[in-house]
């Protein structure tokens, strides 16, 4: 398989009142061509500024992407447009994320009418309602607003919009996290089917565990704008070594009945990360916390194969 | 006693709790029959005085959303010595001194209390809304979604707080959420919702090991299963109903897999299948399963 | 599937608000006056007549004549003219201007300081002064009396629709244009502008009345529109004196501002409404 997107050290830092943000620090991995990566954290970790800053929807601060073998870390505005019909993006909101003054059809159409790809309006129309079968929308929405539609029907007409340039690279920023938990469950069905079809490759943005352990291939878990552990997805979810990793998948309330209790609960709350110093930046929360983590930088570490991990400790910890 | 709530955003669920505490908006909500027994006490036909008096003082609520339900110019203690002014007769030193003790109690440091909401966490703000909606010690202690728009991490430290409030305190919970694993994390009994009706109720252990409703059945299966892992996802078909347009008969019935004829029509009456376990759904009437 | 064209749409919509098509209908039919006034009119604008000088309303004056024997009516409807087109096209000009600096302001922060400061600075000097100094320099006529009202309310346009954009840009719709490649002119035109569009069209029925009268004033200061000229405000104004005697000449012409204005607002009001998909039902 084809590696597809490889970023190395990429990092984004936002100037605030408070001092320098820093939102993506440092993180760096590669996905093939039809894999989905799932990047796990919690609010605030630098997930969606990720998925954003390699759309270059973001500038980034340093760092390297590489899309298909081409170095893109620096673009033309020309070079970008082309650039954005292989890549592109599904919201983690229905409702914000489409216009609620133009129809269905005039969204899913728009990318098209950018591009010039069908000057014909019939062409356009037809391309419209052939991708609008693809994702499961019923012919009669064409001329619907948003507002008219559901949460799923809307979260299918943004795949529309994505898919409709045929594009090789979708990041997906929690594209199912607005949505009731029944109609989760067909929005990945559809997102599954649709990476087989079109040989998609997925960045999977979340912070529920158990919707990216069912769709990614790998994952990467980040707190604070770093990445701490990175493995395939059975491997993480059978052993996790990062402290925080543990405390993340622990803390997954279980739908079942008399569930083992093992969780860990974390002491404190997640902090943003600006003027960081050099220290973990987990160890604040951290049960196995000692002086040295608070003084030096961990890095990041392959344990065993294909599974990277960034703790001092981790052999300790873990018992390794 | 603990009580969960499951169902889908709009299947009528937290209508029911406002419905409890007499907040039905008046229009376009009315309640237009039923009773609320409340320690004996139909609480739909008190007068809104003596309501006043119930709500915030025996019973209480928390809100999904922490950051909208605290008055952004208001210090967080005042908010919490607000409810207890207006619910016990003592002086304002006193009830700061409550206000600090409540805040303790849900693992923020007392001298915070001069602190206004917006400079705490979303975590922290919803400990805030636990303990202004403890303070005054409620018998009944109703939770709107209370960690839906919290992280995983602190939404396990706010279950657990939670939770050994409740032992503690001995106040009874009816907590309404979407999230199974919550609920199977704090209740000992669970109402199923949809579209506005309770479709199935029991113990934790009936809904859990022995679900016998197709829309329960469904609900689980269209979870992602953390331990095994299946190629695809099951799902319900269809969209959930628009509340205002409900379809006739079992509500559930476009939806259903095994929906017949005799379900499109007439009401689906509620059928005890065990001492605890209650289900409404046609199959059972007609003693098929 | 039935297939609606947008414009078709917007009035399917529009006619289900009843103000709102009673006020369109109250506003065609002052233009068709102002248009049709050479017809309409029982006498001149100016045919002046100190023999049948301030007359009540009757049958044959039904709006009374004035202090120089002028019909009341007659000039109320050749008025209508200048009074309509001061209002509509003054508030176009700040619509225009206004509009354009506030979403250039909005969208682009490095220009925001520099327009928005300079808005602060006409916003600093009084409205009426600002008018007479744009008259005075241009020269007085009914073109640059329009000008004049209509730069002199800029700011105020600028700042609403700033505001508004400001609101708008953070929607993800608009980053999800941006993710398909629409151009900075795309994503203003086809998504900043439609969704800021209804305060500023709030803003501009209620800028109209005030147009109407602060072209008055400066006609009554002497600039712009010359006596005799007939026009609503300079009509009020020059009833003033009598209004202890003969209110009939300052409640005419008021009542007439009046309407239009009231018809306006719930114009636009209705049109706020029906274009905003959100509000269909």
């Amino acid at each position: 398989m084809a590696e597809i997107l490889r970023v190395e050290e990429l990092t984004k830092y936002f100037a605030t009142k408070k001092g320098t943000l820093h939102a993506v620090d440092g993180v760096s991995f590669s996905v093939e061509e039809g894999k989905t990566l799932g990047i796990v954290g919690e609010s605030g970790c630098g997930k969606s500024t990720l998925g954003r800053v390699i759309l270059h929807l973001h500038q980034r601060t340093g760092g390297r992407i590489v899309f298909q073998g081409k170095d893109i870390s620096d673009v033309t505005p020309a070079q970008l447009k082309e650039l954005r019909k292989d890549m592109q993006i599904i919201f983690q909101d229905p409702y914000a994320s489409l216009n609620p003054r133009m129809s269905i059809g005039e969204i899913i159409a728009e990318p098209l009418k950018i591009y010039k790809l069908y000057p014909s309006k019939e062409e356009r129309q037809k391309k419209v309602r052939e991708i609008m079968d693809v994702v499961g929308l019923a012919e009669r929405t064409y001329s619907l607003y948003p507002h008219e539609l559901d949460g799923g029907r809307r979260q299918r007409v943004g795949i529309a919009r994505a898919l409709i340039l045929n594009p090789r690279l979708i990041v997906c920023d929690e594209p199912v996290s607005a949505l009731d938990v029944s109609i989760q469950a067909q929005i990945l069905n559809l997102m599954m089917e649709l990476q087989r079809e079109r040989n998609l490759t997925y960045l999977f943005i979340t912070h529920n565990l158990s919707v990216v352990k069912h769709i990614s291939d790998d994952i990467t878990v980040m707190y604070l704008g770093q990445m701490v552990e990175k493995a395939g997805a059975s491997e993480i979810f059978a052993h996790q070594y990062h402290p925080y990793t543990k405390a993340l998948i622990s803390a997954i309330p279980q739908p079942k009945y008399n569930a083992p209790d093992q969780q860990i609960i974390l002491k404190g709350e997640i902090t943003s990360p600006i003027n960081v110093t050099k220290s973990c930046r987990f160890a604040p929360r951290c049960i196995y916390a000692k002086p040295e983590c608070f003084e030096r930088e961990p890095q990041l570490e392959e344990i065993s194969k294909d599974h990277f991990v960034k703790c001092h400790f981790v052999r300790e910890i873990n018992g390794l | 006693m603990r009580r969960g709530g499951v169902g889908d955003p709009g299947a009528g669920n937290p209508t029911t709790a406002l419905g409890i505490m007499g907040l039905v908006p008046d229009p376009p909500g009315e309640v237009l029959s039923g009773s609320v027994l409340f320690e004996g006490q139909d609480l739909l036909q008190l007068p809104e005085k003596n309501m006043r008096e119930i709500r915030g003082g025996k019973i209480s609520m928390i809100f999904q959303d922490p950051m909208t339900s605290l008055n952004p110019v208001m210090t967080v203690g005042e908010q919490i010595a607000e409810v207890v002014l207006l619910h016990s007769r003592m002086s304002k030193q006193e009830a700061r001194k409550k206000a600090m003790e409540m805040l303790e109690q849900v693992g923020i440091p007392g001298g915070r209390c001069d602190d206004y909401p917006h400079q705490f966490s979303g975590g922290m703000k919803q400990r805030v809304m636990i303990a202004i909606a403890l303070a005054c010690s409620p018998e009944l202690l109703i939770a709107d979604e209370p960690t839906t728009a919290l992280d995983v991490t602190i939404q396990a430290q706010v279950l657990e707080l939670m939770r050994n409030l409740k032992r503690e305190y001995g106040t009874s919970l009816i907590l309404i959420t979407h999230d199974l694993g919550v609920v199977a994390k704090i209740c000992d009994k669970v109402a199923v919702v949809y579209a506005g009706e309770i479709i199935e109720y029991g113990t934790l252990e009936d809904i859990y090991t022995d679900k016998r409703h197709p829309y329960t059945i469904g609900l689980f299966d269209s979870l992602p299963d953390i331990e095994n892992e299946a190629a695809e996802l099951k799902v319900i078909q269809g969209m959930v109903p628009d509340p205002s347009n409900l379809p006739e008969g079992c509500k559930f019935h476009p939806r259903c897999p095994y929906a017949q004829e005799g379900c499109k029509h007439g009401r689906v009456e509620p059928v005890q299948i065990s001492e605890t376990h209650m289900v409404r759904c046609g199959r059972f009437r007609s003693g098929e399963v | 599937m039935k297939k609606h064209s947008m414009l078709s749409e917007i009035w399917r919509r529009f006619r289900k608000n009843h103000h709102a098509v009673v006020g369109l209908a109250v506003l065609v039919l002052f233009v068709l006056i102002a248009v049709f006034a050479e017809q309409l009119a029982p006498f001149g604008y100016d045919d002046q007549d100190a023999s049948r000088a301030m007359i009540a309303p009757c049958m044959e004056y039904p709006f009374g004549t004035d202090n120089l024997g002028r019909d009341v009516l007659s000039r109320l409807i050749y008025g209508s003219r200048y009074s309509l087109s001061i209002g509509f096209l003054a508030v176009g000009i700040s619509v225009l201007t206004g509009g354009f600096l506030g979403v250039i302001a909005a969208y682009y922060p490095k220009l925001d300081n520099i327009i928005m400061r300079c808005m602060d600075l006409f916003m600093a000097i009084p409205q009426m002064l600002l008018a007479m100094c744009i008259v005075t320099a241009l020269g007085s006529s009914l073109f640059n009396l329009m000008l004049a009202v209509g730069l002199s309310s800029t700011p105020k346009f600028a700042r609403v629709v700033r505001a508004s954009v400001l609101a708008t840009r953070e929607q993800e719709f608009v980053e999800a244009a941006r993710a398909i490649g629409a151009g900075n002119w795309r994503i203003i035109l086809h998504h900043i502008l439609p969704n800021s569009i209804s305060s500023l069209i709030v803003q501009a029925t209620l800028a109209m009345a005030g147009a109407i009268i602060s072209a008055s004033a400066l006609s009554f200061l002497g600039f712009g529109i010359q006596a005799p000229m007939p026009e609503w405000g300079a009509m009020l104004s020059a009833g003033r004196k009598y209004i202890r005697t003969q209110a009939y000449l300052t409640v005419i012409p008021g009542l007439a501002i009046m309407v239009v204005v009231y018809a306006l607002n719930v114009v636009g009001d209705g049109l706020r409404d029906c274009l905003d998909p959100r509000l269909k039902k």
